[in-house]
């Protein structure tokens, strides 16, 4: 993890916009799924939300986008009330927001080139968004995004022909069309293989170091959280019970996420691909060509 | 004690019996239950068929005979007939009255090529059937999102909606048509009216049950993009659920070609009102060519919609891997 600051809880010069969670609750009935949270985001960080199925993670991250509602408490993002927003401005939100699903939540019946161009909805006009037009930089746009995340060949499929590596990456894809400050990632890789899932990780780690998009990412396996997230929240019974850097994720911290007596075997939740050389870091994705191939744009 | 009972150490202690004496418990109140429904039921038809019989002073079985005597009244001169009658043909018989007037109907549509009466208005009462449902799937759309309760969450729009429905589904069509009859005067017009208001009401409580039943795994994703209602719609629900609203469309044009052939019959234009006019005027060999018309085109339209929706069906049946 080259090229951050450590001390992530410290807000650098230039850093607004940024996440501010005071005391963010979510009910469900009578059930707090997320209860009395605090925390505060910079920009540009790679942060991992661990804790076991029913923490709260996934709802911590749909209160970010909205998908939750907000009960209680305040959710800033720079001079942005979250909490608040209705209507359009909510919606603006959404876009510079954006987030991927464990199911992918694509459009299975459209090619894959269109559930791209979904992305972009926000911001245009209501009608040529019904009607399916998008313009030509539109689409070039959305070609490079999918170049970007190597599946450009697909582009003319429909979305629910692919695998769900390749779906996640379409997914991912979508989300760089919405040409977001904030991407969250609810558990993205816990349908995948390992193979997969490490490309879909890599490509996240990517965005973050590259575009500077502060990546929030729910995961379930710890191994994972190491490698690739500079700040790990846990989670457990909707409350924040660690946070900090991944090396200071001890056995009894994990003890405390999980709630578990004994410790834990990381390697039991691992499905990580141990290659025969040792990972620095992530590596890095196969470079994109920055200009789209001309034979592939004479068809549209 | 017997000794052939498996070993009970061996099962985790008393559970296994506990489930399979609860199991039987529930069988044999299930049984009960079925056993008192079914005599109850026949009891019921029993005693309502003594009733009706009652009611009807026991006129069934003394006037059965003369039922047959309409199919007896039905038989045309000659087996030909019924051809000329349906091409309007010239008629051996003619004797200048409205029996054999066959050729007066032509409707001629350039020199001496003419469509046969019967036909123009069985075109005709396609017509009203395919133009009404048309019409009414457009409205039965927009209608059902606003009371589909995954699109609509606020409860006065979404419960406002569904009774508008309700009600306009709760008249059948031959009683709608009466009434537009009075207001429209005779013609095709009240006929479309009827068959297209019942038939939103109708389609637009399927439309919004597949709705409701819709995978909200893209319309999430959507959602969290930021997309407007109108592009959730269009992109996350429309495209899951087009062939079940299309095979929902192509059953109720089926019910609609016969609804508008009724409605026919009560002054709404087309191919019905021939048949009680031929009827009410004992002309056989013109009752039998409208009746094997109507026979034709209704198994011919309920084939092609069958055989649409089938080719429906396999496209529904792709799954996202």
């Amino acid at each position: 993890m080259t090229g951050q600051p450590t001390g992530f809880h410290a807000v650098r010069n230039g850093d607004l916009p940024m996440f501010q969670l005071k005391n963010v609750t979510c009910r469900f009935g009578h059930k707090r799924a997320v209860d009395g949270v605090s925390l505060e985001i910079p920009k540009g960080q790679m942060v991992g939300v661990i804790g076991r199925s029913g923490a709260g993670k996934s709802t911590l991250l749909r209160m970010l986008n909205r998908l939750a509602p907000v009960s209680a408490g305040e959710i800033r993002y720079g001079d942005r009330n979250i909490g608040t927003l209705a209507g359009s401005g909510l919606r603006d939100w959404q876009r510079d927001c954006a987030m991927i699903f464990q199911q992918f939540n694509l459009v299975p019946r459209l090619d894959v080139l269109t559930n791209v161009l979904l992305g972009r909805l926000n911001g245009r006009s209501a009608l040529m968004n019904v009607l399916g037009l998008f313009s030509r930089e539109e689409r070039l746009e959305a070609i490079s995004s999918l170049e970007r995340l190597g599946i450009d060949r697909s582009a003319l499929q429909p979305a629910g022909t692919l695998s769900g590596g390749q779906q996640q990456r379409v997914a991912i894809a979508r989300a760089l069309m919405q040409r977001p400050q904030v991407l969250l990632a609810d558990e993205p890789i816990a349908s995948l293989d390992p193979l997969n899932a490490r490309i879909v990780m890599d490509a996240l780690k990517d965005i973050n170091r590259r575009d500077g998009i502060t990546v929030i990412v729910n995961l379930h396996t710890l191994d994972t959280a190491r490698q690739y997230c500079q700040r790990i929240i846990g989670m457990a019974d909707g409350r924040v019970v660690f946070d900090g850097a991944a090396e200071h994720l001890d056995s009894l911290a994990v003890r405390t996420i999980y709630g578990t007596d004994e410790a834990l075997d990381e390697g039991m939740t691992s499905t990580a691909i141990t290659l025969s050389k040792p990972v620095a870091g992530p590596g890095p994705l196969p470079p994109a060509s920055p200009v789209p191939e001309p034979i592939f744009l004479a068809g549209l | 004690m017997p000794v052939n009972l498996p070993d009970p150490v061996r099962e985790p202690p008393g559970r296994p019996h506990d489930v399979e004496r609860h199991w039987n418990e529930m069988t044999r109140r299930k049984r009960l239950y079925s056993v008192l429904g079914l005599v109850l039921l026949v009891a019921c038809v029993i005693a309502s068929l003594r009733f009706a019989n009652e009611t009807n002073a026991g006129k069934f079985f003394e006037r059965l005979p003369y039922f047959f005597d309409f199919f007896r009244d039905l038989v045309p001169r000659d087996g030909w007939e019924i051809a000329r009658a349906l091409f309007d043909l010239p008629s051996p018989y003619d004797n200048g009255s409205f029996e054999y007037n066959y050729p007066e109907g032509r409707h001629y549509v350039w020199s001496s090529f003419y469509i046969p009466e019967y036909m123009f208005k069985m075109i005709e009462t396609l017509n009203i059937a395919l133009f009404s449902t048309v019409i009414a799937a457009l409205a039965a759309l927009c209608l059902s999102f606003l009371a589909a309760r995954n699109m609509m969450p606020n409860p006065w729009i979404r419960n406002g909606v569904r009774r508008f429905l309700e009600i306009l589904r709760a008249f059948p069509e031959v009683v709608v048509a009466g009434f537009f009859l009075a207001i429209l005067s005779l013609g095709p017009l009240p006929a479309i009216a009827a068959v297209s208001l019942h038939t939103v009401g109708a389609l637009g409580k399927l439309f919004y049950e597949v709705i409701e039943n819709a995978d909200m795994k893209a319309d999430e994703g959507l959602r969290a993009t930021g997309a407007r209602w109108i592009e959730r719609v269009r992109f996350g629900v429309l495209p899951q659920i087009l062939p079940n609203l299309m095979s929902y469309v192509l059953l109720r044009l089926e019910i609609n070609v016969r609804a508008s052939t009724i409605i026919g019959a009560v002054g709404g234009g087309g191919i019905g009102e021939l048949l009680r006019l031929s009827i009410s005027q004992n002309h056989e060999a013109k009752t039998l060519a409208i009746v094997f018309l109507l026979l034709v085109t209704i198994i011919g339209v309920d084939q092609l919609s069958a055989s649409l929706r089938r080719r429906l069906a396999d496209e529904r049946a792709f799954h996202p891997a």
